[in-house]
């Protein structure tokens, strides 16, 4: 039974987000947070009556979340997160719903709080590497932080990506986790063990450290793959945790990837917005043409000076353009590798530069938003 | 063969601070003087030989780790000693002062800097810019970290703080003593400012070196001090 004033807030919250997406927003933050500010306690209250799977990572999340909506609404409704809508407020929007299932994107930085007032039954927990440091300041911190909830998260099942040794170290004491294991992959910020300040020893992606912690022993695994292919199979098993069947995916499925056509040409659009999702992209076949967007707001980290932590070596040979907000930046960092880019002072004229039908994009968060959605 | 070696970057490259050796190679190249860059790992031992020193940015644990490494034999402070160029961003910079502080103890550096770091009270993050004698314009960068630095006698400031924190005191940024510099300008430092590349090449091979016309680095630095506040 809903309270008189959990009652209130939510009615509250709706008319706000029907007025919201009459004025053309998606209508995703404003109810959330109107719901928080009238009933700071409204995320527990509303997941109390639901089972609740939460996926987080620095890479991947809002397209596992995606696919774990899907296997878990093969049970019965799914309250789920709209497209990256993953702070608080965005989590108490998607709680509204009368669903029995609540599958959540959560920001890394939110996810301590999130576990703590939602009590999941599954938490999935993808990989932690740098992404946006003016506001995650370090790996580590983040990974302190998910340590000390998941310790503490008796009653929930973690399903962890240990090849990540962040993930591996901020499970190490949960009471109920399914260790997952590919075979082991390097991590651009793993030399240092996070659970005792080790140098660790790294042997063919896999690591072991003197303290104990290593990917070697895992409850599950499986064969090296993208990450694409990882999320498929990581989804399915927070899936078989819960007793849903599984949902073969191809790896596009899992990729976040657009295909939109512009003025007549075919843009392959690829979302890259931190180190290890520039790496990952720039390992794919790329067309003959690419153009790289680079913004640098608040979501997409104001600073880029991780631009350099990036081999762009792939992109020689191409016909590299180069657009956004920091479009000198990339420029110059490319420039320095040997790749001449042509600037451009809009996509649109990214676009009209191009000579194929076909053309790669590989954009920075807010770029990708405004381009395909 | 002018010999950059970049120190540690699994442990001293969490803020992209390798790209400045890649810049040092590529202005270097520009002007035909051969450049090599070569990477040390926190398991390699350090080469006297070096020309230019690199050391960067990094977590608690990983600094602590590099300093480590880096007392044994005192192969950085004698190359310094003997007129080698050394830049060290941030925790680098930390490393090569005489100390620095943690919230658990104190650590005693490699002593190139006559500097000390204490915890501060806030973190500071964002775009920085200085105004540094050596330069006729303002650098320009990022910082993050949360640390004071105090200059010693023997330390002259690297910069005066036009923008942002640098060492979170007196309004000044880094140090410098001869060949030794320390910033807490990422960016990389180097990208964002090659009039400094330019003075480090130029001490490492010591002798002027030709100017060079490359447009984008240009437009580059220049739009990048625009952007200033």
């Amino acid at each position: 039974m809903l309270s008189p004033r959990l009652r209130f807030a939510i009615a509250v919250a709706k008319s706000a987000s029907a007025a919201s997406k009459w004025i053309g927003n998606k209508g995703e933050t404003l109810p959330g947070r109107i719901l928080l500010a009238i009933e700071p306690e409204a995320i527990s209250l509303l997941a109390a009556g639901k089972e609740v799977i939460l996926i987080s990572g620095t890479n991947g999340k809002t397209s596992t979340t995606r696919a774990v909506a899907s296997i878990v609404s093969q049970l019965g409704e799914v309250a789920t997160s709209g497209s990256g809508s993953n702070l608080a407020w965005g989590a108490a929007n998607a709680l509204m719903s009368p669903a029995p299932f609540a599958v959540l994107e959560i920001d890394e930085l939110h996810l301590p709080a999130i576990i703590a007032q939602t009590d999941p039954s599954v938490v999935l927990l993808l990989n932690l590497t740098r992404d946006q440091l003016h506001r995650m300041h370090e790996v580590k911190r983040v990974a302190d932080r998910w340590h000390v909830e998941c310790t503490e998260a008796t009653n929930t099942i973690f399903v962890a990506d240990i090849d990540d040794p962040f993930i591996n170290y901020a499970t190490v004491n949960a009471i109920n986790v399914v260790r997952v294991s590919f075979g082991g992959r390097s991590h651009p910020d793993g030399a240092v063990c996070p659970r005792c300040g080790s140098y660790l020893t790294w042997l063919r992606g896999n690591y072991s450290c003197t303290c104990g912690l290593t990917n070697k022993i895992s409850d599950a695994k499986f064969k090296k793959g993208s990450a694409a292919y990882r999320n498929a199979i990581l989804a399915n098993l927070v899936g078989e945790v819960v007793d849903a069947p599984p949902i073969a995916f191809t790896e596009t499925q899992l990729e976040r990837t657009v295909v939109k056509d512009f003025a007549g040409k075919t843009a392959h659009f690829r979302l890259t917005k931190n180190p290890a999702s520039w790496t990952e992209a720039l390992s794919a076949e790329l067309h003959p043409e690419v153009i790289l967007v680079l913004n640098a707001r608040q979501v997409d980290g104001i600073d880029t000076s991780w631009l350099w932590d990036v081999s762009f070596a792939a992109l020689r040979g191409h016909s590299v353009i180069v657009c956004g907000e920091r479009a000198l930046d990339m420029a110059y960092r490319i420039h320095v590798e040997g790749v001449e880019p042509v600037l451009a002072n809009s996509f649109e004229e990214a676009i009209s530069l191009c000579k194929r039908s076909d053309i790669s994009v590989l954009s920075a968060y807010t770029a990708f938003f405004e381009l395909v959605m | 063969m002018l010999e950059i070696i970049r120190i540690h970057n699994e442990l001293l490259g969490t803020y992209g601070d390798r790209g400045n050796a890649d810049v040092l190679k590529f202005r270097a190249g520009l002007r035909k003087i051969r450049a090599r860059v070569t990477d040390i790992s926190y398991l390699d031992p350090l080469p006297a030989s070096g020309d230019i020193y690199l050391l960067g940015g990094a977590e608690d644990a990983a600094q602590l780790l590099s300093l480590t490494a880096l007392r044994k034999g005192s192969i950085l402070k004698k190359s310094a000693d003997r007129g080698a160029v050394v830049v060290a961003i941030c925790a680098g910079f930390q490393i090569i002062g005489n100390k620095y502080v943690t919230r658990d103890e104190e650590i005693k550096g490699l002593g190139l800097l006559d500097v000390v770091t204490t915890p501060g009270d806030k973190r500071l993050v964002g775009d920085i810019a200085i105004r540094s004698d050596l330069f006729a314009l303002p650098l320009t960068g990022f910082e993050n970290h949360s640390s004071v630095t105090t200059l010693g006698a023997d330390a002259q400031p690297f910069g005066r703080v036009i923008e942002g924190n640098g060492n979170g005191l007196a309004g000044l940024d880094g140090a410098i003593n001869k060949n030794v510099f320390g910033t807490y300008l990422h960016g990389p430092v180097l990208a964002r400012n090659p009039e400094f590349a330019d003075l480090l090449l130029e001490r490492a091979v010591g002798s002027a070196i030709a100017s060079v016309d490359d447009e984008l680095a240009l437009r580059y630095a220049t739009w990048r001090r625009s952007l200033l506040k």
